[in-house]
């Protein structure tokens, strides 16, 4: 067969709250985290929690994001758990993704290093869904799908032209 | 019917590793700029020998000239 040739693609999140409040929970789920809640008020919950038992926080923010809503859904956020360790992920002012990591007895550095990886399996997640929707609307078959132990998805589709 | 396929690495970052198979010419550009919408920046792209080949349609009629 024919080969057309190689390409890389640096991932670029343009996404609605649900679909990206959905790559958020496949990927905490992957991570052995659990859905703590997804509301509004949950964040101000969260800011009163860190003040009284002197948690650490990190924000960080998921580069190439835009997370695209109404005036009804611009507050809203998610929040998951593992081990004493709550991430957040809203949308912030100008849009983009932010993620808060809060935790007792976590260095920064410890807390950077969760809320890198789960925002990364975030973005895999949503590029995931992605590709697997558009290639599903243009007829395309999945012939094979591995995770491979180094959390890479591997996909194979096929289509016939005539 | 022409068999068309397409092996795609999602890495955990979300870097999407694309091998396009089947496709000759041009017509390999159109999945690229698919991928392109669907997941975002071409970071890199290298051309296999079937992309100088003539696409199927362009093939057909150098046949009928013949």
């Amino acid at each position: 067969m024919p080969c057309g040739g190689v390409c890389i693609l640096t991932p670029v999140v343009v996404a609605a709250w649900p679909a990206f409040s959905a790559a958020v929970t496949a990927a905490a789920a992957s991570l052995g985290y659990s859905v703590l809640a997804e509301s509004v008020d949950i964040v101000s919950q969260g800011v009163e929690a860190t003040n009284e038992s002197n948690r650490r926080r990190v924000q960080l923010e998921i580069a190439n994001s835009e997370l695209v809503t109404n005036q009804l859904g611009r507050d809203q956020c998610i929040s998951v758990t593992r081990g004493g360790v709550t991430v957040t992920f809203l949308r912030d002012a100008r849009g983009h993704a932010q993620v808060r990591v809060d935790g007792a007895g976590s260095s920064e550095e410890a807390l950077r290093a969760f809320g890198e990886e789960l925002s990364q399996r975030v973005v895999q997640q949503y590029v995931y869904q992605r590709v697997m929707d558009e290639l599903r609307v243009r007829q395309f078959l999945v012939v094979e799908e591995e995770t491979k132990a180094d959390h890479s998805i591997h996909l194979k589709v096929r289509r016939w032209e005539n | 019917m022409k068999e068309r396929e397409l092996q795609i690495i999602i890495a955990p970052n979300g870097e999407v590793n694309l091998h396009i198979h089947g496709y000759k010419g041009p017509s390999c550009l159109e999945v690229v700029k698919l991928f392109e919408q669907i997941v975002g920046q071409v970071k890199s792209y290298e051309k296999s020998r079937a992309f100088y080949e003539p696409d199927e349609e362009v093939r057909f009629h150098i046949d009928q000239h013949q």
